[in-house]
């Protein structure tokens, strides 16, 4: 018997030219995995897999303990929010979540593992959600925060095993996905109920997910702690995804124990974090993040020597600011951003075509598949 | 249909375009609503509410409109039974000629009356492949009974009523269905909680112009069925026998009657606006 999360083992599944291959994890009561992918990487179809809407060709789902591969959606327990959170147009907010009252039928009768409100109790959802006065609005009429968490009770009104998320924020400006993020954090924590988070966005993934699960191609490419995806992202793919600045495609020259060089362009890089990809293939490529890039503008500056940094000259090639931070690109055979706040570049004064130098430390370059 | 009101005040004039295109659209649509108002204003004026009484009262005329109103709604409703779920397939699947299919039900609104009528009788009539084994097994003939004209209303008219279902199942977001089925509902009841109310008014608006249509339907009735005689065949019957002044006052009975109907019907589709709603 499993314990009370979910486990999906050798999920595999072809519709049309589309294939889900081989996905597999689990989670567990409370936790919240992120499955992060661009479109068309299967998310939905994997999702609405676990709901019950697909027929796998093969692999096991778990819900609750459950074997569930072969049980219709409603039978399943699993809470569904949709993006824009698919509110019922047609009813009032009590109405929505009265609508989902009746605890589904089947072998999930004897579970003992009921959520946190009394069946039926749409009243005391409604309190706790902080939507007892809109009882009687229709959802057009709601904000967005009030629709999140009219259909957080609606799902959690059907006593659900498992929460899936399709993207619920995918149509919302900026502000109002920050806001939501953190409603939708703040309540999750409250309930002992795992959930599935699907989305291609990196800062829903960041701010929601005990841990990442990246998606390509219906191929899970990694799965980790939010900080282990982002320190070491397991492919190129990945790290351009979570937001790596810098990816160099390289060719490794030679491979001792605990360093290498690296060929980028007609520059050679040392890097000293171990990875056997830098003895077992030729073809590599660099992540390096901008903030691990540190500019000198001016030559002179005395530098601390160091054999373990990477020194290069080069031009200004492009400056940004987007926020607190400037990013600056600079073109030293190869092109590389780094980047300084903003209130650094107001006395720095970095210009386009500036010569500068940049340093980036050799155990500070991850080292990733193609 | 019911609006939230907005904000922005409402201009006679779009925005986009200069006042001359809008007074020259104006002269140009107002000829044609003359041209459609005019011959309607013109059958009401000559009659009066004697001639009008006296048609009436006449039993062949009260049949006639008794019958085309009885076969056009049993139309109505097998169009109901049998084209709200080809809707909805339509609507919702994707497979290799739904183009075809599409195009296949649209038919009968580009063929010739006369013609669907034809070709209704060589199936339907009495050595028809459909409409000679009927009679002989069933019992049920298609040429001088009701059943013949409900065909050939049927006929002409299912289109609208498949094609306003099919419209409005495209507009209800699957992903309701898909919430729906989350929170414990069989796909029945999926149905008839969440997509049919939210689909209704579109499919009886094609119910509408269905029964529409079939009231107004004469070559196709006329060629499978000529007796019993619906309304339009019997004015015109009238009309060839004893002129315009006889079949005048019973057209014009026929106009208020269906007028009268669509009233009812409209009010009943779009009559009471449920709360805040907005589409």
């Amino acid at each position: 018997m499993k314990p009370l999360g979910v486990a999906v083992e050798a999920l595999s599944l072809a519709i049309g030219t589309f294939r889900l291959k081989q996905i597999e994890f689990s989670v567990s009561a409370g936790e919240v995995l992120v499955v992060l992918g661009p479109n068309g990487s299967g998310k939905s179809v994997m999702l609405e897999t676990i709901a019950g809407f697909h027929r796998p060709d093969s692999g096991r789902i778990f819900i609750g303990g459950r074997d569930v591969t072969l049980l219709p959606p409603e039978h399943r327990r699993v809470g569904f929010v949709v993006q824009s959170f698919g509110l019922f147009p047609h009813l009032t907010v009590a109405a929505n979540i009265a609508i989902a009252r009746r605890r589904p039928a089947g072998p999930s009768r004897a579970d003992p593992a009921d959520g946190p409100f009394p069946v039926g109790d749409v009243a005391a959802l409604m309190k706790h959600f902080e939507i007892a006065n809109l009882a009687d609005r229709l959802p057009n009429a709601l904000s967005p925060g009030e629709k999140q968490r009219a259909a957080l009770a609606r799902a959690l009104a059907a006593q659900p095993a498992l929460f899936l998320f399709d993207e619920p924020f995918s149509v919302l400006d900026a502000p109002t996905r920050d806001h939501l993020r953190g409603e939708l954090s703040r309540f999750l924590r409250g309930f002992a109920i795992p959930a599935v988070f699907v989305t291609h966005d990196y800062t829903d993934a960041m701010t929601l997910a005990d841990r990442i699960a990246i998606l390509r191609n219906g191929e899970l490419v990694q799965i980790g702690t939010a900080a282990e995806v982002s320190r070491a992202p397991a492919t190129s793919f990945v790290a351009g995804y979570i937001g790596y600045e810098n990816i160099l495609a390289g060719e490794v020259i030679n491979a001792d124990v605990g360093r290498a060089t690296v060929a980028v362009g007609d520059k050679a890089i040392l890097v000293t974090t171990p990875n056997p990809l830098l003895s077992s293939r030729r073809h590599v490529r660099l992540c390096i993040r901008a903030d691990d890039v540190h500019l000198r503008f001016n030559a002179q500056e005395d530098r601390e020597q160091s054999l373990y940094t990477n020194r290069f000259r080069g031009k200004i090639v492009g400056l940004r600011a987007i926020g607190p931070v400037v990013t600056i690109d600079v073109d030293c055979g190869f092109i590389v951003r780094a980047c300084i706040l903003g209130r650094d570049a107001q006395t720095m004064t970095p210009m386009m075509g500036d010569l500068v130098s940049l340093e980036f430390r050799a155990d500070r370059i991850h080292v990733a598949g193609e | 249909m019911w609006r939230e009101k907005s904000n922005r005040p409402r201009s006679w004039i779009a925005p986009s375009f200069p006042l001359t295109v809008h007074v020259v659209s104006w002269v140009l649509g107002a000829i044609l609503l003359a041209f459609v108002a005019l011959p309607l204003i013109g059958l009401a004026t000559t009659q009066s509410k004697t001639t009008l009484a006296e048609a009436a009262m006449m039993p062949d005329v009260r049949g006639a409109i008794a019958l085309s109103l009885e076969g056009a709604l049993l139309s109505a409703l097998l169009a109901a039974m049998f084209g709200v779920p080809l809707g909805y397939v339509l609507a919702r699947s994707a497979f290799p000629g739904k183009n075809l299919i599409g195009a296949l039900i649209d038919i009968p609104l580009a063929v010739p009356h006369t013609v669907a009528g034809i070709a209704l009788l060589i199936v339907f009539g009495r050595r028809g492949i459909l409409g000679g084994p009927a009679d002989q097994f069933l019992g049920l003939r298609f040429w001088g009974t009701i059943a013949g004209i409900v065909v050939a209303m049927l006929f002409v008219s299912a289109p609208y009523t498949v094609n306003a279902a099919r419209l409005g199942f495209e507009a209800v977001d699957p992903r309701l269905e898909k919430v729906a089925r989350t929170l414990g509902m069989g796909p029945w009841r999926a149905f008839l909680r969440v997509t049919l109310p939210l689909s209704w008014r579109s499919i009886l608006t094609g119910l509408t112009l269905t029964y529409a249509r079939s009231v107004s339907e004469f070559a196709a009735v006329v060629v499978l069925v000529y007796y019993p005689m619906t309304a339009p065949v019997q004015i015109y019957e009238m009309f060839l026998r004893y002129g315009l002044d006889q079949a005048a006052a019973p057209a014009l009975l026929l106009l208020l009657v269906t007028l009268a109907l669509f009233a009812l019907l409209r009010a009943f589709a779009y009559g009471r606006p449920p709360r805040g709603e907005q589409r």
